[in-house]
């Protein structure tokens, strides 16, 4: 065996692409700002004034929670191998199903690829190692396992805090705190392996580009079965649910769309062109859902008037509904998926929200709509509009490590003996209904499975709990009720008194007292800085 | 004529309005206050120090009434405003020497 050359200090192994590990990285701090501040700003500035405190409390245990549970157990549930040893068939991309394939698969192949073994991520070799995963065994990935972890884990969080929309204004601040490992445990883990980790739906073929399914629709559903189960919030507060700030909404929701970069560019996880091509679809569909909404505001409503809320509503409506399609439809197709989901949705919230069941439930701000409608059309629009030639991966050559060394002059697009491009057959482009099959079923799957773990994981909350919801005097008063804090609280009638943390003064040992012990705060003072020195 | 002050709980101004609505009040003035009587503040903590607040949140209602129908709208307002619990508020009423409608110039009974 020929030795190479005496070997130097390096930064990275030689699997690691900069360019990639890099957009993995910055990809998943987008998406970590869509969560903080993007929708605790958001959510805490469309509720009530006495309800922002709570919900921002709530958004941010909800995305800690998430992050322990993922990195001691849950993100190998979602990525790791699966645990009744079924084994992974087919990597994501290299099984284009044979056409006129419709097999429904054994329960057993079903049940032995339906999550991942849980596990630690938290050791030097799990850290480190480069990453794997089932689903994608053609190329290999140029980050290591926390890149991949890290990216997948923002994705995790973000999906209960949308659903924290459906279940504000009365949930226990101790029943969210359960809810949300449990759901993450139970409920995403497994939608995440079925359709992305290497489960039974990756292997069958059905696609959720970035998470209309596995995020969107299993918010939207979960969050409508979870507020049913809590009961509604206060009438009062139903009858005078404003918002307490819109120009904070409108920072909420504006690093939520830019953000949205990092959620569906980073899906191809390589910074190629799948991901430049992600991006600008994803804005060009947001672009067309506030557009449909403010219009369809302006020209159908009885006040004929645009609204900017209702702008905010379109937004969300075109970036759930091309999440599940971004690289793999073009620009006509981000149109039509920004026009469409947002047109329906609000269709639905004007009409639909009035017919059981769900005039019957109060999803307090609407997460059913723009997001379970919204993905679960976006998913199913997929199958109609995914186009094969806008490619996420095509062919090429790799060198020894695993990185890109030339695609010949159309090599790239093209089919030879030994590599298919991935894109996705839409029934528009191919007349074939099979992806928009393999999309409805994964959704009725996720349908379910959202709904009733959902169901059973409150009843479980409630009955550890004795009970999941606040009582009326403490609903009456809201954040100081629940948290002593105010969202705006009023200096002028607070004064401080007994102990508490030391000021800015005290910790830097300026104090007027020369002894050790300091005196304690007298009725005048509100720190070191009003009392007098000897 | 009367000026009727009443210093309620926020959320009871619904039943309050609803009520002098039926009675056929024909308008009243509102305030948002912060108020303490007997009712104990609340204790607010940031960054662990500890503060004191006595004022909670009131809304403060004024309704000009004519002598006659006073009693009748007080009465209202206490039936509507009570929850039975320390902290429900006061209402009194206080004479008035004279009212002008300033669009019309009109005074007294007219322009209430």
């Amino acid at each position: 065996m020929h030795l190479l050359a005496a070997a130097v200090p390096v930064p990275y192994p030689s699997w690691l692409n900069t360019g990639d590990n890099t957009w993995q990285i910055v990809a998943a701090t987008f998406v970590g700002l869509m969560s903080l501040p993007a929708l605790a700003v958001l959510y805490a500035s469309i509720v009530q004034k006495k309800w922002a405190v709570n919900v921002l409390a709530m958004m941010f245990a909800g995305f800690s929670l998430v992050l322990i549970a993922w990195v001691l157990w849950s993100y190998k549930m979602g990525f790791g191998s699966t645990s009744l040893g079924g084994g992974v068939h087919n990597g994501l991309w290299t099984q284009q199903p044979a056409s006129g394939v419709n097999h429904i698969g054994t329960v057993k192949h079903f049940f032995d690829n339906l999550v991942g073994k849980p596990g630690q991520i938290t050791d030097a070799l799990n850290e480190q190692s480069q990453a794997v995963s089932a689903a994608n065994t053609a190329i290999p990935f140029h980050f290591p396992v926390v890149s991949l972890a890290f990216f997948q884990f923002v994705f995790a969080a973000i999906t209960p805090l949308l659903f924290l929309g459906s279940v504000l204004g009365r949930i226990k601040f101790s029943a969210w705190c359960l809810l949300v490992p449990l759901w993450s445990t139970f409920v995403y883990a497994i939608d995440a392996f079925l359709l992305w980790g290497g489960g039974y739906f990756a292997q069958e073929g059905s696609l959720d580009f970035s998470g209309g399914f596995v995020i969107h629709m299993s918010a939207g559903v979960s969050g409508f079965v979870a507020a049913w189960v809590l009961g509604p919030r206060l009438l009062r507060d139903r009858q005078h649910a404003l918002p307490n700030n819109l120009v904070m909404a409108a920072v909420g929701a504006g690093i939520l769309w830019l953000g949205w970069n990092g959620f569906n560019g980073g899906d191809p996880y390589y910074a190629g062109v799948s991901a430049a091509s992600a991006v600008v679809n994803t804005n060009v569909a947001t672009a067309t859902g506030v557009l449909v909404w403010m219009g369809m505001d302006a020209w159908l409503t009885k006040a004929r008037k645009p609204t900017f809320l209702g702008g905010v509503n379109g937004m969300i409506c075109g970036l759930v509904g091309i999440t599940p399609c971004a690289g793999w439809v073009n620009g006509w197709g981000a149109l039509a998926v920004g026009a469409i989901c947002s047109g329906f949705v609000w269709v639905a919230w004007n009409y639909i929200s009035k017919v059981r069941p769900f005039s019957r439930v109060d999803d307090a701000l609407g997460v059913i709509y723009t997001h379970g409608m919204a993905g679960l059309l976006g998913g199913l629009l997929l199958g109609v509009f995914g186009d094969p030639n806008m490619l996420e991966y095509g062919c090429g050559t790799l060198d020894k490590f695993g990185q890109v060394v030339n695609t010949p002059a159309g090599a790239y697009a093209h089919a030879s003996s030994s590599c298919t491009p991935f894109g996705v057959n839409g029934l528009m482009y191919t007349g074939s209904f099979h992806q928009l099959w393999e999309q409805f079923r994964a959704a009725v799957f996720v349908i379910l499975w959202s709904a009733v773990a959902t169901f059973v994981i409150m009843q479980i909350i409630r009955f550890v709990l004795r009970g999941l919801r606040y009582k009326e005097d403490v609903l009456e008063v809201g954040d100081l009720a629940i948290h002593d804090e105010e969202a705006f609280p009023e200096e002028r009638f607070a004064e401080r008194v007994g102990g508490g943390a030391p000021g800015a003064f005290e910790l830097a040992g300026i104090s007027s007292g020369s002894s050790g012990t300091s005196p304690p705060p007298t009725s005048l003072g509100t720190g070191a800085q009003s009392e007098t020195r000897p | 004529m009367k000026l009727i002050v009443a210093v309620l709980k926020p959320f009871k101004l619904d039943e309050v309005k609803e009520a002098l609505k039926t009675m056929g009040v024909q308008g009243m003035t509102l305030t948002e206050a912060q108020g303490f009587g007997r009712q104990r503040g609340h204790t607010e903590v940031y960054r662990g120090a500890e503060y004191e607040v006595d004022f909670v949140p009131k809304l403060r209602v004024e309704i000009l009434v004519d002598d006659t129908d006073a009693d009748a709208v007080v009465d209202a307002i206490v039936r509507t405003a009570a929850t039975g619990k320390i902290g429900d508020g006061k209402v009194w009423v206080v004479p008035v020497d004279s009212v002008v409608r300033v669009r019309t110039g009109e005074r007294g009974a007219d322009a209430l």
